[in-house]
This record gives C-alpha cells, sequence and structure tokens, in this order.
C-alpha cells in the first residue's frame, strides 16, 4: 500500500532522509521513532506530496506521489499533531466541510455518525470547536480521515499532548481502522503508545531507519533500551 | 478545476469572517467613517455650490448695471467666472481643494486660478482630507488585510492547510475560494454603501441627474470592485507565501506602507524632478519677454505696429488712421491682445505638457502599485483631476479673449478715433455677451485621460492570478 525506495531528501548538503526503503500494507501500523530531526516528518511530507525526493521514490498505492500528487489524494487522509480546524465551527459543520472537499455529501446524520465512530461524545456535536478539547479535536480528525474512507493514514505526533485515557482511546480508533484495512504511518516519541498500538516499529537516527522491530517480538522495556542505544 | 471546491471554500471563508466579532467591529469603525466621510463632503460641496452660485449671481448683476461706457474700460472693468464643484467631487476630492475655482477675467491680463481651499486653510490640509473615496482606497484595502492575513499562513501555522490539501481541492483551488470568499465579503460590506451613497449624493447635488451620472456611478463602483479584488489577491498571495500569520501580517503592513505611502509621495517627486516646471515669475517673465519680442503695441516705434499701421493704411486705402473707417486705437488693442494671448496659449500648453508628464510618472507607477491606478482613475470619474481643472482654465481663457474681442469690435466700430477716451457706448452691447458655464470634461475622455489606469488595473488583475497560480505550483508554499 505504501513503499518508499531509496527515498532521499537533501536540503543542501544536509541530509533530512537517506535511501528510506520501507513498506507498509494494509492493516498495518507502522510507527517512526526517533528524536526531533531524525526524518520522521520529513518521511510524511515526502509521503503527502509536501517535498520533492532528492532521490528515490514514494508510492501509494503503486501511484508515485512526485508524479501523481493529485492522484494520491484520495487514498489518504493526515492528521497533524494538533488537529486545530475552524474553532468557529462545530464539529459537525468541520467534518461536512472537509467532506465535502473530499468529494463526499454526507447527510447531518451521516455526519454524526462518523464522528461517533471516531470517538467523540454526541453532546459535542454541535459545539463550536474553540470549546473542544485537543483530544476532542485529534477525534474529528480521525472522523475527516473516516469520512473521505482514506486506505492510508498519515500521523505526526498524533498522540502528543493527550492524557493518558484521550491516548489509549485514539490508539483503540487506530487499531480499528488498521482492522479494516487502513495503512497507517505514524511518526511518534512515544515508546509506549508505539509499542502497544503499532505492528511494527522503525528507529530513526539522523536521517536513516536504523532498525525495523516487530512488535510483538519486543517488550517495552526492551524497546526503550533498543531506542535509547540507538539514537 | 472544480467550480463546486472553490465554492465551498469561498462560502467557509465568507462564513468564519462573518461568525468573528473582529472584522464586524473594524467594519463598523469604517462604515462610521465613511458615513461622515461622505455627509461632510456631501454638505460641503452643496454649500460650496450654493455660495458660488449666489457669488456669480452677484457679478453677473454687477456687470449688466454698469452704465453707459467706454467699451474698453467695460474690457477692464473685468468679470469673475467660477467652476462649479462636480456632483461626484462630494466623493473624492482630487485635486479640488489645491486648485483654484475662481479667475478674475479682464483685457490684457491672463489671470491665474485663485480661491482654493488650500490657499484659505491654516495649512492642515497639507496632512489630507476624509472623502469617501480615501476611506475605500486606503482604510479598506487595511480592513482586507486584518480579515484575510492569516487566510492562508494561519492554516499552515496550525497544520489545517496540509489537512485540506489532503482532500480533493487542489492548493489552486483553495486560494481561488479564499480569494472570492474576501472579495465577496468586501463587496457585499462597501459597495452597495458606495453605490447608494454615489446615487444619493449625484441626485442632490446635481441639476440634471443623466445616463452619463449613472455610467459614471456605475464605473467607479466596478472599479472600485476590481481595485479590492486586487488587494485581496495581494493579501491572499502573501498570506500563501509566508510561512506564519505573523510574517504575513508583518510583510502585508510593510507592503501597505510601500504601495499606500512611500510609493505615491516618491511618484510626485520622481514626477517633479525629471520634468521640471518653472515656478510662476518664471512662467510669467518668459510670457512678457516673448511678448515684448513680438511687438509692443505701447511703443509707437514698434516695428510690428508700425508693419500694421502701414498695412491697415493701405488695406483703407488712406493716409492718416484718422481718416480710417473704424477706430485705430481698438485694431491695436486687438492685435495686442492676438499676440498676447496665442502667447499665452503657447506656454500655458507647455507647462500644461510639463505638468502632465510629471503626472504621467504617477499614471506609469500605477502597474506597480494599484492604489495609484484607482487614485487616478477615481479622481478623473469624479472630475476632481488634474485634466478637469486645466479643461477650465483653458475655458476660461478662451472665454476671455472672446468676451475682450467683442468688446474691441464695439470699440472698433462705436468709437471714434479722435477724442476716443469721451466716448460712451449702450450698455446693452455687453449686457447681451454671453454668461460663463464651465463643460466639464466628458466621460470619453476621462476614460481616455485615464487610460493607463485602466490597463494598470485589468493587468493587476490578470497579473494576480497568475501569481496565485504560480504559487501554487510551487511546494514551498504548501508547508
Amino acid at each position: 500500500m505504501l513503499e518508499a525506495k531509496n527515498l532521499t531528501k537533501k536540503y543542501g548538503s544536509y541530509t533530512a532522509l537517506n535511501k528510506l526503503n520501507l513498506t507498509i500494507q494494509e492493516g498495518e501500523i507502522f510507527a517512526l521513532l526517533g528524536q526531533n530531526g531524525a526524518g520522521k516528518t520529513t518521511t510524511i511530507n515526502l509521503f503527502l506530496g509536501f517535498l520533492e525526493p532528492t532521490e528515490g521514490s514514494a508510492t501509494i498505492n503503486g501511484v508515485s506521489v512526485a508524479e501523481y500528487p493529485q492522484e494520491i489524494k484520495k487514498y489518504l487522509a493526515y492528521i497533524p499533531e494538533t488537529v486545530m480546524i475552524y474553532p468557529n465551527l462545530t464539529g459537525i459543520e468541520n467534518l461536512q466541510y472537509f467532506s465535502s472537499l473530499a468529494g463526499f455529501d454526507y447527510s447531518k446524520k451521516e455526519l454524526a455518525d462518523l464522528l461517533s465512530r471516531a470517538g467523540l461524545q454526541s453532546q459535542a456535536f454541535e459545539q463550536r470547536l474553540s470549546g473542544y478539547s485537543k483530544g476532542m479535536r485529534q477525534k474529528v480528525g480521525i472522523a475527516i480521515a473516516i469520512a473521505k474512507k482514506a486506505k492510508v493514514l498519515l500521523l505526526d505526533e498524533p498522540t502528543s499532548g493527550l492524557d493518558p485515557k484521550a491516548s489509549n482511546e485514539f490508539s483503540e480508533i487506530l487499531k480499528k481502522l488498521a482492522a479494516q484495512g487502513t495503512a497507517i504511518l505514524m511518526a511518534t516519541h512515544d515508546i509506549f503508545r508505539a509499542k502497544e498500538v503499532a505492528t511494527r516499529i522503525g528507529i530513526m537516527k539522523e536521517g536513516n531507519l536504523q532498525s525495523v522491530i516487530n512488535a510483538g517480538d519486543i517488550s517495552a522495556n526492551e524497546l526503550e533500551a533498543l531506542y535509547l542505544k540507538t539514537v | 478545476m472544480e467550480l463546486k471546491f472553490i465554492r465551498i471554500i469561498a462560502k467557509q471563508e465568507w462564513n468564519s469572517i462573518f461568525r468573528s466579532k473582529i472584522p464586524l467591529a473594524l467594519y463598523t469603525v469604517l462604515l462610521i467613517v465613511s458615513l461622515l466621510a461622505a455627509f461632510t463632503g456631501w454638505q460641503y460641496v452643496g454649500k460650496f455650490n450654493q455660495q458660488q452660485a449666489a457669488a456669480r449671481e452677484e457679478v453677473h448683476e454687477h456687470w449688466m448695471k454698469q452704465p453707459e461706457r467706454h467699451p474698453h474700460r467695460v474690457a477692464h472693468y473685468g468679470y469673475l467666472v467660477f467652476r462649479e464643484k462636480s456632483p461626484l467631487s462630494f466623493f473624492d476630492f482630487g485635486l479640488d481643494s489645491y486648485v483654484g475655482n475662481s479667475v478674475f477675467l479682464e483685457a490684457h491680463r491672463q489671470n491665474t486660478v485663485n480661491m482654493s481651499e488650500a490657499g484659505f486653510s491654516n495649512g492642515m490640509l497639507r496632512f489630507g482630507e476624509l472623502s469617501m473615496a480615501m476611506v475605500l482606497q486606503v482604510l479598506v484595502p487595511l480592513f482586507i488585510i486584518f480579515i484575510g492575513f492569516h487566510t492562508v499562513s494561519g492554516l499552515k501555522q496550525n497544520g489545517v492547510l496540509k489537512i485540506l490539501l489532503c482532500q480533493k481541492a487542489s492548493y489552486l483551488e483553495i486560494l481561488l475560494g479564499k480569494t472570492i470568499g474576501l472579495t465577496a465579503v468586501t463587496w457585499v460590506l462597501f459597495l452597495p454603501l458606495q453605490l447608494i451613497g454615489l446615487l444619493v449624493g449625484t441626485a442632490l447635488l446635481s441639476d440634471t441627474v443623466n445616463s452619463e451620472s449613472f455610467i459614471r456611478v456605475g464605473l467607479i463602483v466596478l472599479l472600485y470592485g476590481l481595485y479590492f479584488l486586487i488587494v485581496t489577491i495581494l493579501v491572499v498571495a502573501v498570506s500563501a507565501m509566508s510561512r506564519s500569520a505573523k510574517t504575513s501580517l508583518m510583510v502585508l503592513v510593510l507592503l501597505w506602507i510601500l504601495l499606500f505611502i512611500v510609493v505615491p509621495k516618491s511618484a510626485q517627486t520622481l514626477g517633479n524632478s525629471i520634468f521640471e516646471a518653472p515656478d510662476k515669475i518664471a512662467f510669467e517673465h518668459a510670457i512678457e519677454m516673448d511678448v515684448s519680442k513680438e511687438g509692443d503695441s505701447h511703443n509707437p516705434d514698434d516695428p510690428h505696429f508700425s508693419q500694421l499701421k502701414s498695412s491697415t493704411l493701405k488695406k483703407y486705402g488712406v493716409d492718416s488712421i484718422q481718416a480710417l473707417p473704424v477706430n485705430y486705437g481698438a485694431l491695436v488693442m486687438q492685435e495686442g491682445e492676438n499676440i498676447s494671448s496665442r502667447i499665452f496659449n503657447n506656454h500655458y500648453d507647455k507647462l500644461i505638457g510639463i505638468y502632465k508628464s510629471q503626472n504621467s510618472v504617477s499614471s506609469y507607477l500605477s502597474f506597480t502599485d494599484p492604489y495609484l491606478a484607482i487614485r487616478n482613475i477615481s479622481m478623473s470619474l469624479s472630475g476632481t483631476d488634474f485634466d478637469t481643472f486645466t479643461e477650465f482654465q483653458k475655458q476660461t481663457e478662451k472665454y476671455r479673449f472672446e468676451k475682450t474681442k467683442n468688446l474691441n469690435e464695439i470699440h472698433l466700430t462705436q468709437i471714434k478715433y479722435k477724442n476716443d477716451g469721451n466716448q460712451k457706448v449702450s450698455a446693452k452691447n455687453w449686457q447681451q455677451q454671453k454668461e460663463f458655464s464651465f463643460q466639464s470634461l466628458s466621460l470619453t475622455d476621462n476614460l481616455r485621460n485615464g487610460m493607463i489606469n485602466l490597463a494598470a488595473l485589468l493587468i493587476w488583475v490578470l497579473a494576480g492570478f497568475m501569481v496565485l497560480n504560480f504559487i501554487s505550483s510551487k511546494r514551498k508554499y504548501q508547508l
């Protein structure tokens, strides 16, 4: 579903991402761990088509991101660290706006259902986002991804700043989406969340993917030790 | 390109502005200032024209009440003519406050236009007046900056632009939607107000409202609509090129200072330094020099007038001026008038040519500054521009020349050469003369004069959309 072949991004003499080779299958959650500047966000931006690779290629569902940036949009959704969407609009209105821009015209009932599937409480649907907590806004972000029936979900530090309960709820939703066949690439600092939610975990350092581990083959403590040793 | 997405984004932009309190608070302030400017402008122009009409009547009455007189004395009695303010001058004061509105016409002399507001003020006019046009030209762009500076940069800053770009709409569709949404807000908030203000003001200030009045009003509103679109495109473009809302605000405020203060002031200074105009003393001295070179009617040995004398004697087949069937003194005066008027007109045309060249710098710079374009064309359509003023001067000189010529004609035919100074003619002779009435430039003339500025506005619109297209094609402006 998601594939990087020798994917490289350089800024002059600085290499932000160096020859990344990675494949993420349908239903898989791949967590990218690494310090700031390790190349996690660069990887996500390359898959989103916001950066042009210096070398190599990124493909989604077999379509080159660099060559067909508009085409790949129909497959993917993106959730940033904080979903700071329109504060003057309600949850329903925000979802309606983004889904209509994805080409979907949902009824109000369908929009409410999508927000429910993303884990948002029904009493929040008609509230303006200015009154939402960070966790609630992330759920609207998830709802936007569900609404456009994205096959690929790219997340950049999605649980950063969430309280443990909200973070846990978020993980559960990701697992559900993966179970429905969505390929998920998640950049995170949160080792324990990565271990808890991901199928596979990659550790990055200075633009290089140093190691890839099956989450089931390692304990949280071992992962932490490996991470600290790597970075 | 999908129009549906552009419409959705534009609608969202519209909703988000109307749901926020700050734009509405800003609009309320501008609305009050606009209404105040329109009302004071309308009141001032109405009062001014009333006072002027009363003065015109008084001058005419004095002229008509002159008793039997020698026609040359009548020519020196003089006549004051006035330029009524155009009905649309309440909207755009233009140069009206700095150029005069009346001129004293008399024989042998081309007096300058006097009685400007600036000449009768404490000098504070130098810092500008509050007119409706000024609000729309200068303050509305600030309003657009404040409601639109974060329109794209704000989305970039909080990551929403990435979410938007992951939907089906392209970056160009997003930028166009934002531009249309913001423009629609500005149009709805300001153009109906402007249209109603112009129509009501014109109807109240004008004796005759004709189709040209409506076309002028329509054109002004249309061109201001284009101007707001240009400013909005600039705001959206800067916002799209900035990484944060703070950066876009700073850049736009700097741009506002550049486009609304630095470039307009520099344009005038540049024009004055490239095309140097003589001062008033030098201008009048040059005319005097040329007149004395051509012929001095008061010098009996002047070759030009000696030639006139001999050719006149030959024409009538007599050997002395006393034997002429016409008054030779009047003939000499008319010849002197012909010479001075021709020389004045030549010098004046040259001077106006220099002033026009100075103004052309501002017109050509409107390709770099849309404010200059709308300022110039707005003045022109409102009848408060430099061309209207020079037209007034030309018409007054023509009128002065014709009036003096008529009086010289009376002198020539009705006053005997002998004992010339002691004769009088009936007052009916000058009572029948036509009154001066300034004919403003036609709409076609205004549009012809403002062609460069019109072209600049249209090029700005086209270039603006091309810039938005360019920005949308660059990945670096998406992050």
